[in-house]
């Protein structure tokens, strides 16, 4: 019984650090997509990727779902591309990067 | 979670190769000053950004430093809006003073007309001055009502507000123009917000043409309600377009022409599209004039349960382009309505106007409506269903719940 209950801790610590490695490697891949490929960060604040953009608003100060970001960065609005639409991310890096924005505002 | 580090690469030049007027777009973005990028954007002492720190921080639902509604209870108790409580929508980064300079000095140029000029704000003022008051109000207003969640901000019923503004008729310099030119269908006016940015005019510049007609009622706005007009709202001078949506009320205005075709810039050919959900094109219609509208503004949600006995149900309504005729309130979600009665002077067409029901409500919970009718429509029952959320005037969404105790 006592080995049973060793080898549950185990798989339980091991998926728990396995869930946690996943994240960091999707925040790290969404901070990527967003100073790097998307450049997002030329317009826009947010403090978690050191950005300093000043045309569309500062993220810091959103209140915001994950899905709507993912609308947002698809269809664009405004003066935004539409990543989505245009085919410039695709669905899998436009919901990475909702992800990233939606875990970093304000932090 | 790990803090990850990264620094943006703002050098990045082929991010959005295909996709030529993008990568333009982005290219251009990626050189915006940094100073001025900080200036607009840190935090207020009370919550606001800078720029609009004098704002009323109480009356205003913050979405974004660019998106901030007035509450709905902070509406309506006086007829005109204080600029402390006004909506903040702004497609560009508001201009600071450093990059407007003197005000006198500021140029607007009229085009498509039979002698073209540019005049200043200084003789602006000097050819003639009047005041009107018309309703401000975003064409987005009334989105968060909608349930397939379209983009943008979650505006109930404050990105709206009533404001006397003060400037010259377009009409006066029009006839100092010697007219219109042949061939005009359309009065467009551009905005130069977009410049300091650096980013391309055809993506960013907010450029609107409406019907040539409206430049029988616009007005060249240099005050808000008796006091210079704040950058924030568009100073030193903006377009203002009676009874249209606020995009087409230009701030920060270059120039007035009037030509033949519409604007091809994004903001009038794609943006600002009322198109069915999932569908967007140039082919629908754009957000022009506002149509029929009204809210009740106390007793509301926000402002807490209501003593049983008599009840003042106090709104605003607006007519859009007509005036507004009449109203009607509803305190059970629309079964029956009772005439409500207009109070406060009537500023004209283009205001709102303020309207209450007297009544008596004893213990219980109330769904209360209002329907406003401008002779010609009535608001309809339901939204009209749309990609982006515009032009909402449906009664039902707007109705508020109350407990009387």
């Amino acid at each position: 019984m006592k080995i049973l209950k060793f080898f549950v801790v185990c798989i339980f610590c091991f998926s728990q650090t396995a869930a946690a490695d996943a994240d960091e490697v999707k925040m790290a891949k969404g901070l990527q997509i967003f100073n790097e490929t998307a450049v997002c960060a030329s317009c826009h604040i947010l403090k978690a990727a050191n950005s300093v953009g000043n045309v569309g608003p500062n993220l810091d100060t959103l209140n915001v779902t994950l899905q709507s970001v993912i609308n947002t960065v698809t269809e664009g609005i405004g003066v935004m591309p539409a990543f989505g639409d245009t085919g410039i991310l695709t669905n899998e890096e436009i919901e990475t990067v909702a992800y990233f924005v939606i875990n970093s505002i304000g932090k | 979670m790990k803090k990850i580090k990264n620094t943006p690469n703002l050098n990045r030049r082929n991010f959005l190769a295909g996709t030529a007027s993008i990568a333009g777009l982005a290219a251009t973005a990626s050189v915006v000053p940094i100073t001025f990028a900080n200036a607009n954007h840190t935090d207020g002492s009370k919550g606001l950004p800078d720029f609009i720190n004098w704002k009323n921080r109480d009356a205003l639902i913050v979405h974004s430093d660019k998106g901030i509604e007035t509450h709905r209870s902070a509406i309506g108790e006086g007829l005109i809006t204080p600029n402390a409580n006004v909506y903040i929508r702004n497609n560009m980064p508001t201009m600071s003073d450093a990059q407007i300079g003197d005000r006198n000095n500021w140029k607007v140029s009229f085009e498509g007309v039979n002698s073209p000029k540019s005049f200043t704000l200084a003789e602006l003022k000097a050819m003639g001055t009047t005041t009107i008051a018309t309703v401000l109000q975003c064409s987005g207003n009334g989105r968060g009502f909608f349930e397939h969640g379209p983009s943008g901000s979650q505006w109930q019923t404050g990105a709206a507000a009533c404001v006397f503004w003060t400037g010259i008729p377009v009409k006066t310099l029009v006839d100092a123009c010697g007219g219109i030119s042949n061939g005009a269908n359309f009065m467009t006016s551009a905005g130069v917000d977009h410049e300091p940015t650096g980013l391309a005019p055809k993506d960013a510049m907010v450029e609107r043409s409406v019907p040539k007609k409206v430049y029988e009622d616009a007005l060249l706005a240099w005050d808000m309600n008796g006091v210079p007009l704040p950058n924030s709202h568009g100073g030193p001078l903006r377009m203002i377009t009676p009874g249209y949506f606020g995009i087409n009320n230009v701030k920060h205005l270059g120039k007035v022409a009037f030509t033949t075709d519409e604007s091809q810039v994004k903001f009038m050919k794609s943006s600002y599209r009322i198109s069915p959900i999932g569908k967007k094109g140039s082919e629908y219609p754009t957000c022009w004039e506002m149509p029929v509208k009204s809210w009740i503004t106390r007793p509301t949600d926000e402002t807490g349960t209501v003593k049983a006995g008599k009840v003042q149900i106090v709104g605003v309504a607006l007519g859009g382009t007509r005036k507004v005729k009449s109203v009607k309130v509803s305190v059970d979600g629309g079964n029956k309505w009772q005439k409500a009665k207009f109070i406060g002077p009537d500023l004209g067409k283009f205001a709102w106007r303020q309207f209450v029901l007297e009544t008596t409500l004893s213990a219980g919970t109330y769904n209360i409506a209002s329907l406003a009718s401008n002779g010609k429509d009535k608001q309809p029952e339901l939204r009209m269903e749309n990609r982006r959320g515009y032009a909402h005037n449906g009664w039902k969404d707007h109705s508020v719940n109350i407990t009387v105790a």
